[in-house]
């Protein structure tokens, strides 16, 4: 492991170089305007509180090879430095368009070296512009899977394929939900269950099907992607639903203003999270594609939960 | 591979409700008003299906015999080259394949009530955010590769429990108005049913 002054250092050095890079590297309908905004290095994230806390990195939709991706990819570096995720999810959608092999670095190995370099492991989920393929791609740690689960301390995690929810993958959630006895209980995966996007909007077939095995076994938190915004959703049912699309593309003023489910949005940039879980206590923090922190809280779990 | 027989068709709604496993009472309950009631013709289209995947399925299997094994890698060009192999394999297999090799035509009516139905069962606006989202003006013809340049459109769940089960191997999508049969790991079409999905309602 770096020591934290190299990183930090290394962080704004990535940070500089990543924005000159990202132009080079681009092409065609993918260079950046020339008006594109300056990359800024600073990061508003702020330290974890916890020692021994399990620490993550939320991305999603990010797979467009083009400047937001990079700019974004950049304040996620810088925000390492002083939160230093220990890995990351993605949300899906992490090959845009053509997934050739040089799509595979300029969409993910370039603009995540530094965390790649550091062997911070990717753990994905499949979105409706994934190749299921993707899952045998080593970076992605799915394990040749499409949908799976692992666990960190006491947090259990659940990676699925909301775009081919068959019964298989509904067998298997029951039952991998039902044997887990972790304190924490996250699913992660595209399509948002709640979602004041206007493009999109909450995907109420997914969510017939899944939500009742999420109470039913205490899930309290999901992550999804696919509307191109930050959104935390006012708790539904108990569980915290967070929608984190925005890590390259952006639907500038997509999300809607009258749903009643925003407790908090953010669709005028280009956005990431960062989250801790310290022992009973969740703490998050969004971070913008110009280092802001937008949205930040906790979420404390209740005993019988 | 379960093989049915003629004698398990007065079980099919047991079976195809058997695949719902452990799901809480109100989910089950819920699965069996959706699925659609199965008579002594859907009991025959669903075992002509079974029969005509199961025949896929060996060709497919062949192919697999043919080319590397797809292990985790970080290289992607593997996985883009065993992909791009077993499909070519597959449709040399299948050269002269035509649509309703496996939809076979006298049950397709069967295949396009269940979607049709489904979609009648739908709000105005669940049926638009389902039809806005499917890739248009693609052509879809079988034997050929899905292009890795459009988003496989999400399936309905609701809708793909009422469907005949595929083994991991297959998966159904909706194309434009189309139904198809993919391959997963060799991105390929296997089959076509045209005309499934409605216009967007106005």
């Amino acid at each position: 492991m770096m020591k934290t002054d190299t990183v930090r250092t290394v962080a704004v050095l990535w940070a500089l170089l990543v924005g000159a890079a990202a132009v080079q590297a681009l092409s065609g309908q993918q260079r950046p305007p020339a008006n594109a905004p300056a990359m800024s290095a600073s990061t508003e994230a702020q330290a974890p509180i916890g020692k021994d806390s399990v620490k993550f990195l939320v991305i999603g939709d990010s797979g467009t090879g083009d400047k937001g991706q990079y700019d974004t990819a950049a304040q996620m570096w810088a925000a390492h430095a002083v939160f230093p995720y220990e890995f990351a999810i993605m949300l899906g959608d992490n090959l845009y368009g053509s997934e050739r092999p040089q799509d595979y670095v300029t969409k993910f190995e370039r603009p995540y070296k530094p965390m790649l370099d550091l062997n911070i492991p990717f753990y994905a989920s499949l979105g409706n512009h994934d190749d299921p393929n993707q899952r045998f791609y080593k970076n992605f740690g799915m394990g040749g899977k499409r949908f799976y689960t692992y666990q960190r301390q006491d947090v259990r995690f659940f990676a699925l394929d909301s775009n081919y929810m068959d019964k298989d993958q509904q067998r298997w959630l029951e039952d991998e939900l039902s044997k887990s006895d972790a304190k924490w209980k996250i699913a992660y995966f595209h399509h948002p269950l709640y979602s004041s996007g206007a493009a999109h909007g909450s995907e109420v077939d997914l969510r017939s099907i899944v939500e009742p095995l999420f109470i039913k076994y205490n899930l309290q938190v999901v992550f999804a992607g696919h509307e191109h915004f930050y959104e935390r959703i006012k708790p539904q049912k108990g569980i915290h639903y967070f929608t984190a699309g925005g890590s390259a593309k952006l639907r500038a003023g997509d999300i809607i203003g009258n749903t009643g489910l925003t407790e908090k949005g953010f669709d005028t940039e280009q956005s990431f999270m960062v989250v801790e879980i310290d022992g009973d206590v969740l703490r998050f923090q969004t971070i913008s594609r110009h280092g802001k922190r937008v949205d930040s809280g906790e979420i404390r779990r209740t005993p019988n939960s | 591979m379960m093989k049915l027989q003629p004698a398990s068709i007065a079980l099919l709604p047991v079976l195809l409700l058997s695949g719902c496993g452990s799901a809480d009472r109100s989910e089950l309950t819920a699965a069996a008003e959706s699925q659609p009631v199965v008579n002594a013709q859907e009991g025959a289209a669903t075992l002509e299906f079974q029969k005509r995947i199961d025949a896929y399925l060996k060709i497919h299997n062949e192919a697999e015999s043919k080319v590397p094994n797809l292990k985790k890698t970080d290289d992607p060009k593997e996985i883009s080259d065993r992909e791009r192999a077993l499909g070519e394999t597959i449709m040399t297999l299948r050269a002269g394949a035509q649509p309703g090799e496996i939809f076979a035509p006298e049950y397709q009516p069967y295949f396009i009530k269940i979607v049709q139905d489904d979609f009648k069962t739908r709000s105005a606006v669940d049926r638009k955010a389902i039809i806005v989202e499917l890739p248009k003006n693609m052509k879809v013809d079988i034997n050929t590769v899905y292009p890795t340049t459009l988003p496989l459109a999400t399936f309905p769940p609701m809708l793909l429990r009422k469907l005949p089960d595929l083994p991991p191997e297959l998966e159904y999508r909706l194309v434009g108005h189309s139904l198809i049969l993919r391959d997963v790991k060799a991105n390929l079409i296997v089959d076509v049913l045209r005309d499934v999905v409605a216009t967007i309602p106005s």
